[in-house]
């Protein structure tokens, strides 16, 4: 795990993720009120600005419903902008962070108001990984961009990731094997954006279990609930 | 909702922990198994499943 | 499985030599107490021997190399001797006529051709019994006293295909809902059907496929965890499911578990603990695994690269 910044009195980064995680969830599941991004996570906060990083694309997830939030406007453009320019990928960024960065970027041009000129170009990202990596390492790559697994974001990623249907299947198997509830969420979700499943692997019981299994988890819990309410998988 | 984060903490002492959430490494495997098998596993009872029926033992007390 | 077949030839029959050649070292440990009706515990003595059979006589009737035919051949012939060819089969049901297991054992011998004629006018009478036919506990172990009652030609005492259909892989199973018992159970299931590889046909198509999808996902999980006989039993069904391919890296992970002498830990590195019975104990089970997958992967290379499916000696089976 990463280590915690060391603030006195500071809230760790992974808390303030998990607590953004659940507003979503409660969004995507239809609870509470509106969702607004920035009344979630505010402008001026460095602690939210990293948060919306590491919840990339699933930052704005809620307005990829229909129905069920009004964008936050000026706010919310304010905050994605900021979080955005604070953790741009550097020059030997991992594949992970660029692809995490582009699926913001893409999120924000589909899901905001103010159109693609508000928002930085996406970054070109390296994607000879989803033909070269053995199975077992594009699973876990795959569920650490989880967020990507939106409508309208990543479609290139989706369909050249089709033809590693089977594999991530398998990933999934080996992810609830080794009580990685985290990546066994991450992969359902992106397998329920997949078209031809193995419908042996079971995926819908499958999301419920490793839902339940994960005792709360927040980051399982919205991987779970966007794999319902965007692709109609987990029943 | 909003968490109390009153302390300024440095952006760039953040990024570290932003990757480091973002690109964490794949934790090591729990494997945990379902118990009452275990020590049929331990003696590796496999090949033809569980043991045998009871059988009277040439001592009678120890029926 | 195509282009050059030499290199996992040369290590799947490295591996099942050196196998067979511990097993050969030990072979005493195999022998059966003086009290193995009675008082000795089944468990540590009739099922070492009854797993010594049935995979050397695989190995002795399938291996393509006449060494290692002849190696097993010899095992095999041993574990007969060490029955008093059948005689102790008759013991075994005269003390107790309702267990599963000297049905299960002769069915391995019955089937070779080695016969006991009192054991067969013995297993007639305890076997038409209604109470025979009583629900078991466990159906993949019903499957193969049903695959022992068809080797010695008893009526089978329940319907194969109804059996099989409440196991993990008659239910198909989610691939991840596997725990290792279930694991065991379905390769087991597997060599029931498909009498120990020889059979792979009957493999039904929708479970082929399922078997194929997830056998590389289940590998990998046991392989992390070096439990190197379930691993081996794995790496077995691979070799019963059609087009199925050649599995390099599993192959050489399981290789490098055995050990110079021969022998194949359970898990991990095991025990250095320098105790001879504990050794065999550990072993003996892995071992027989990694030379029986090691068999029937060599046939399925041969056949594959002949250009037609595996089969293993079907015609062998006892009339």
């Amino acid at each position: 795990m990463a280590e915690q910044a060391q603030g006195a009195g500071a809230v760790p980064l992974s808390a303030v993720v998990a607590d953004a995680a659940n507003g979503v969830v409660l969004a995507l599941a239809g609870g509470g009120d509106p969702y607004a991004l920035s009344r979630l996570l505010r402008q001026g906060d460095a602690m939210a600005s990293a948060a919306i990083r590491v919840l990339g694309a699933d930052a704005l997830a809620p307005y990829a419903l229909d129905h069920r939030a009004v964008p936050g406007g000026e706010n919310d453009e304010a905050v994605v902008r900021e979080a955005l320019a604070a953790y741009p990928p550097g020059p030997d960024a991992s594949a992970v962070s660029v692809w995490t960065y582009r699926g913001l970027v893409e999120a924000s041009h589909a899901f905001l108001p103010g159109g693609a000129d508000r928002f930085p170009q996406a970054p070109r990202a390296a994607s000879a990984w989803v033909t070269d990596d053995p199975w077992p390492k594009l699973s876990h790559r795959v569920s650490q961009l989880a967020a990507l697994a939106l409508p309208g974001v990543a479609q290139d990623l989706a369909d050249r990731l089709t033809a590693r249907t089977d594999d991530l299947a398998r990933g999934f198997v080996r992810a609830v094997r080794r009580r990685d509830w985290l990546q066994a969420a991450g992969l359902g979700r992106w397998l329920a954006r997949l078209p031809d499943v193995p419908p042996t692997l079971g995926l819908d019981t499958g999301l419920a279990f490793v839902r339940q299994m994960s005792d709360g988890d927040p980051r399982v819990a919205l991987h779970v609930v966007a794999a319902r309410q965007f692709y109609g998988r987990g029943g | 909702m909003i968490m109390d984060r009153t302390s300024h903490v440095e952006t760039a002492a953040l990024s570290a922990e932003v990757e480091g959430l973002l690109d964490s490494a794949e934790p090591q495997g729990v494997f945990r198994d379902t118990r009452e098998c275990e020590g049929a596993l331990l003696l590796a009872l496999l090949l033809l499943g569980s043991p045998p029926t009871p059988r009277p033992k040439t001592d009678p007390k120890a029926r | 499985m195509s282009g050059d077949r030499a290199a996992p030839a040369s290590l799947l029959d490295h591996l099942v030599g050196g196998a067979l050649g511990w097993l050969d070292t030990v072979r005493d440990d195999f022998r059966l107490p003086p009290d193995v009706t009675t008082d000795a515990d089944p468990d540590h003595t009739l099922k070492p021997l009854g797993e010594l059979a049935e995979l050397t006589y695989l190995i002795s009737t399938s291996h393509p190399r006449d060494d290692l035919r002849r190696a097993a051949g010899g095992l095999f012939a041993f574990a007969w001797d060490e029955t008093r060819e059948g005689e102790l089969f008759a013991e075994l049901v005269r003390g107790e006529p309702h267990a599963t297991y000297p049905v299960e054992i002769y069915g391995v011998f019955a089937q070779a051709g080695l016969r006991a004629p009192a054991v067969d006018r013995l297993l007639a009478a305890t076997t038409a019994l209604r109470g025979w036919r009583v629900a078991r506990e466990d159906h993949t172990r019903t499957l193969g006293v049903l695959n022992a009652e068809r080797r010695i030609g008893l009526a089978p005492h329940a319907d194969f295909t109804t059996v099989l259909e409440r196991t993990n892989l008659g239910m198909l199973s989610e691939p991840w809902a596997l725990d290792r018992k279930g694991a065991y159970g379905l390769t087991h299931d597997v060599f029931h059907l498909t009498d120990w590889g020889r059979a792979p046909g009957r493999l039904p198509p929708a479970y082929a496929d399922y078997l194929r999808l997830w056998l590389p996902a289940w590998l990998e999980n046991w392989l992390d965890e070096q439990l190197w006989d379930l691993a081996a039993e794995l790496l077995a069904v691979t070799a019963c499911v059609s087009a199925a391919p050649y599995d390099t890296v599993a192959w050489q992970r399981l290789a490098a578990a055995q050990e110079s002498d021969g022998r194949v830990p359970d898990l991990g590195a095991g025990s250095s603990s320098g105790d001879h019975a504990a050794t065999f104990t550990s072993c003996y089970h892995s071992t027989l695994a990694t030379a029986f997958a090691g068999t029937l992967t060599r046939v399925a290379l041969d056949a594959t690269g002949a250009g037609q499916r595996a089969q293993v000696h079907e015609s062998e089976v006892a009339p």
